[in-house]
């Protein structure tokens, strides 16, 4: 049985289908890639599993428990503890230091921690960086501290949304590092992205088009993890 | 290009639109309702200062007769001389006879009650005329309207019943008389006994209750001075006196023929009192300092209350719309980056703020002006029970205030709006 | 660290890393709060400071004898006097009406004092000066002035009912247009030795601070207490006081209240503005995990410490606007009123809490993907 089981997900907003019938299962320790063009849905699929959204009809199970069952203020305290969330728009509070930044995960959770979020920035190479606001920091930089900021309460499941997206060559390189070295350590991640290039570092990728599953690919690495399994 | 943009980003920002609207329309109400209060007030609270009665006293340019004062006997002086009642009707006729609110005539003499042998004041006068005008015009005249405080127990005399008197509390008191008693008067120096019905007593709280009231004509008839009176009671809506006026007052001829036509179309009291010597044949008039220096002191008191009051709410509501005006600039961030990374020059964007907020601003002062008559109104009539007069110098003062009030509530954010990088904007620093 | 202080470091950032957005939060609850404390100080201190200058139209009560008697005597004016509060009393003018003869003619004489009469009727408008206090000056009416011809400095000679007789200087010519101008005013004492009434007077005239109905009750009172005396309220004066001061209280009401409507009703507006551009951050919050009732804790806890700021700004800028009205317009200072104070604080709170609520509870009710999504 999979960490995170998808089945018959439909999501319809009026007249439009943005997903019809997903069945998805993701293993624990699996690196999943979600591709396909704009419009397909993949948006849409990425804010179910990160309980941000309800879907239509259809059952979601993540870690054997019921999502679509729960109220909001439990799909809440679901996000809250086993999902670390990464967006392409590295929403950062503009106010807050990288430090205080990853400490609000924190205090949301349980209790903030300054010595933790400091080694979760240290994890990312940002600790030089700690005191600095979003404003002072470069783009990959401030996605560096979203990872920091997804990864600080343990979380089962990282969902990064076209983490690269709004980076340049050089910091997407970087972050892509840093989540190689994520999957190396056991997490579990699914990246929703238009690139190929990202999604062929992911062990399998589904490709979404129309809101339904198209295709479905594994690449090279997967053979790596069935070995160490 | 540019209008299509505006009318756009208008229809679209329905919400922010309506906002900046709502808070002008706020700030355009209070502005024009404070103003169209605090410049009619000084009218109202004169009008209610009427309340005290006769401001200006009207006596025979040669009289020296002396008066009671809380019931206490006087002489009548020597060769007293009296005014024409039928001048009265000219009292309407001066310069300022709008101001005359209301005016009596008063003929006074000393009488005998029944068998006693104290002698009372007996007082005619007009109880409540309306006096038809040259001008077609009805005025209400007599101590009823202008004695507003006495209160009445039973009737009114009217001022045709020849057998009717009022009689004052303490006297009636003293006497143990009722209404509808019969009063037996004997008039001093006059011919045998008038037997009048006493109609009402007073209750004044002065010397008036130590006194007999009858109307004129009885009193005249009693006298043998048909068509005369003593004196008249007038009370006028006045200026408040200043320097200019209180020489005049000392002595008109000592001021020059600009600041005598200025003194003589203002309504100060002196200048009323003046019109008034010139309109009643062989008169003096003299105001009656006790009502006039304190209306004066009131009314200029009320009115710089007013002004201040005033001067607060206007800036309160412009630091309000301004700084409201700002956070909306402040929300528009990211859309004025779009539009310079789109290649838009400063200008451009800042005349594409200036007039959305000043259409928006003029659609919002509209509906406020028009609040703020409301409100005005509403103001008037709860307190004076007449309306607020509408002053139409306030229009132009008012749209000058909104339009600086949006000047510096765009101008400053928009500026500093504009020194940002479009990149920094775009993505969300 | 405890959750206490993350959540105050939270609060404190928000407020001073994003300066320009406090600052004009900070203003809109300030001046709210300075026209509600600067208005309502007016509004309570209008009726104590107006009824002062109602005082000008001159005496609203008078002792006169009681029955049938003529003559009052000063002890029982003095006693009259003791039962009225003293801080509200302006002044107490006793007098004795009698006529003399002055070169043969026939003439009111009034004894007083002219100290009381200064502050009783302060509309008396004198050419010459007041006599001084015990001297043989008088003051007398313009009529009396015109008939005799006399000017101030000249003597003339008081001729009592029984022959005695007594010179006095003119000091001053009184114009009033009413009464006063046909009287001649003495010293009390030295009209009382002449007419050999020691210790009587006919009339005292009160000018004292009080509603109609304080009048009427203190009038009960001095009836009551002390026989002979008969207190009467001057209608005239007393009425059209009440009346009015009544409209003038009415006035500064209503004003007050839509000025303060409307005032706080953009503050509230800006509140909500500024609190509108953090939808995202809301958004984020929730995505992070956050229950509503955090993130509304939150920024209820900027709205109250803003609020709070900006009422104790308002409320002392509010006292010395109202201050300002006080000194220029009647001349007085007022005191600070505490009660006052604390109303405007405790509104300006409740109003900035209220503003910053309405905002995040609809931003927090919408699933944080929609509010993401939309830029």
């Amino acid at each position: 049985m999979g960490l995170l089981e998808l089945r018959d997900i439909s999501m319809i907003y009026g007249n439009v289908k943005a997903l019809q019938d997903i069945q998805l299962t993701v293993r624990q320790g699996e690196w999943l890639a979600i591709m396909g063009p704009s419009g397909s849905g993949k948006t849409t699929l990425m804010n179910i599993i990160g309980c941000m959204d309800k879907a239509t009809s259809g059952s979601i199970v993540l870690d054997g428990l019921d999502l679509s069952a729960l109220d909001s203020k439990s799909l809440t305290a679901i996000r809250r503890d086993k999902i670390g969330l990464v967006f392409q728009q590295f929403h950062l509070i503009p106010y807050l230091t990288a430090l205080e930044n990853v400490m609000v995960a924190q205090y949301y959770h349980s209790l903030p921690d300054e010595q933790e979020a400091m080694a979760a920035l240290a994890r990312v190479g940002l600790q030089e960086r700690a005191r600095h606001l979003p404003s002072q920091l470069s783009g990959g930089e401030q996605q560096r501290v979203c990872i920091a900021r997804a990864l600080i309460n343990y979380p089962m499941l990282i969902l990064a949304d076209e983490p690269t997206g709004n980076l340049d060559e050089a910091n997407e390189s970087i972050v892509l590092g840093i989540f190689e070295q994520l999957h190396r350590e056991g997490h579990t991640i699914i990246t929703v992205t238009h690139d190929p290039e990202v999604a062929e570092l992911a062990e399998r990728c589904i490709v979404l088009e129309h809101g339904r599953i198209a295709d479905e690919r594994k690449h090279k690495s997967v053979v790596r993890e069935e070995k160490g399994a | 290009m540019f209008w299509q943009m505006l009318i756009g980003a208008l229809v679209r920002q329905r919400r922010r639109m309506f906002m900046i609207a709502l808070t002008v329309a706020l700030g355009t109400s209070l502005t024009t309702a404070m103003l169209n209060v605090m410049l009619d007030v000084g009218d109202k609270v004169n009008r209610e200062l009427k309340a005290y009665g006769a401001n200006i006293t009207v006596v025979p340019k040669a009289a020296s007769v002396l008066r009671d004062l809380y019931g206490i006997e006087a002489n009548s002086g020597a060769s007293a001389q009296y005014l024409a009642e039928a001048d009265l009707g000219k009292l309407k006729t001066i310069f300022w006879a709008h101001n005359i609110v209301t005016f009596a005539p008063f003929l006074e003499t000393k009488a005998v009650l029944g068998q006693g042998s104290d002698e009372v004041v007996l007082v005619g006068t007009w109880f409540d005329r309306s006096l038809e005008l040259p001008t077609g015009e009805v005025a209400e005249t007599g101590i009823k309207p202008l004695k507003s405080w006495w209160q009445v127990e039973g009737d009114w005399v009217q001022d045709n019943d020849s057998e009717g008197a009022m009689i004052g509390s303490q006297l009636a008191g003293k006497l143990g008389l009722k209404t509808g008693d019969d009063l037996d008067i004997t008039v001093a120096g006059g011919e045998g006994k008038e037997r009048l019905k006493i109609r009402g007593i007073v209750n004044s709280g002065s010397a008036e209750d130590d006194q007999v009231f009858v109307p004129l004509s009885v009193a005249q008839k009693a006298m043998n001075l048909a068509g005369k009176v003593g004196r008249v009671e007038v009370s006028a809506i006045t200026t408040p006196e200043n320097e200019l006026a209180r020489r005049a007052a000392h002595n008109p001829k000592s001021l020059s023929l600009k600041e005598w036509e200025t003194w003589y179309c203002t309504a100060y009291v002196s200048a009323i009192a003046y019109q008034i010597e010139e309109a009643v044949g062989g008169s003096r008039a003299k105001p009656i300092r006790q009502v006039a220096e304190s209306e004066g002191v009131i009314l200029q008191k009320t009115q710089l209350l007013m002004l201040l009051i005033t001067v607060l709410s206007l800036i309160g509501s412009a630091l309000g719309i301004s700084n409201l005006l700002i956070a909306g600039v402040m929300e528009r961030s990211k859309e004025i980056g779009l539009l310079k990374a789109l290649g838009a020059t400063d200008a451009v964007i800042l005349w594409q703020n200036l007039a959305e907020a000043v259409t928006t601003g003029i659609m919002g002062g509209a509906i406020g002006y028009f609040c703020g008559l409301g409100f005005a109104q509403m103001i008037g009539r709860s307190v004076f029970g007449s309306a607020v007069a509408i002053n139409t110098m306030v229009i132009p003062l008012v749209i000058v205030l909104v339009i600086l009030v949006i000047l510096a509530g765009s101008i400053p954010a928009v500026r500093m709006l504009l020194s940002l990088r479009p990149a920094e904007v775009l993505h969300g620093r | 660290m405890t959750k206490y202080s993350m959540y105050s470091k939270m609060i404190i950032h928000a407020l001073l890393r994003r300066r320009s957005r406090m600052i004009v939060a900070l203003l809109a609850i300030a001046v709210g709060a300075t026209v509600l404390s600067g208005l309502i100080t007016i509004y309570y201190d209008v009726p104590r400071q107006m009824g002062r200058e109602f005082r000008s139209y001159g005496a609203n009560l008078v002792f006169i004898p009681a029955g049938s008697s003529q003559a009052l005597a000063e002890q029982d004016i003095d006693r009259a006097a003791g039962l009225l509060p003293r801080d509200k009393v302006i002044g107490i003018a006793p007098y004795l009406y009698e006529r003399v003869k002055v070169n043969e003619q026939p003439i009111m004489a009034a004894g007083t004092k002219f100290q009381e009469v200064k502050k009783v009727s302060p509309y008396w408008q004198i050419r010459g000066k007041w006599p001084a206090e015990k001297s043989s000056g008088v003051v007398i009416g313009q009529e009396v002035a015109e008939f005799l011809k006399v000017e101030p400095g000249q003597s003339i000679t008081l001729a009592a009912g029984d022959g005695t007789e007594q010179k006095v200087t003119v000091e001053g010519i009184v114009r009033t247009g009413g009464n006063e101008e046909n009287f001649v005013f003495v010293d009390l004492p030295l009209l009382q030795k002449m007419l050999k009434k020691e210790g009587q007077i006919s009339v005292g005239q009160v000018s004292i601070m009080a509603t109609e109905a304080e009048l009427a009750a203190l009038s009960k009172n001095v009836e009551t207490q002390v026989t002979g005396v008969s207190p009467r309220l001057v209608k005239r004066v007393t009425q059209s006081e009440g009346m009015v001061l009544g409209k003038l209280q009415a006035l500064v009401y209503l004003v007050t209240i839509i000025i303060l409507l409307l005032t706080l009703i953009c503050a509230a507006t800006t509140m909500m503005a500024v609190v509108t551009e953090r939808r995202k951050e809301i958004g984020l919050k929730k995505a992070l995990g956050a229950e509503n009732r955090s993130i509304i804790l939150e920024f209820l806890g900027e709205g109250l410490a803003l609020g709070g700021l900006g009422g104790i700004i308002g409320t002392v800028l509010g006292f010395f606007f109202a201050q300002a009205v006080s000194i220029n317009v009647f001349g007085r200072a007022i005191d600070f009123q505490p009660f006052i104070a604390l109303v405007a604080f405790v509104v300006s709170i409740t109003v900035s809490g209220v503003a910053c609520m309405i905002p995040v509870k609809i931003a927090t009710d919408v699933e944080p993907a929609i509010v993401l999504r939309g830029e």
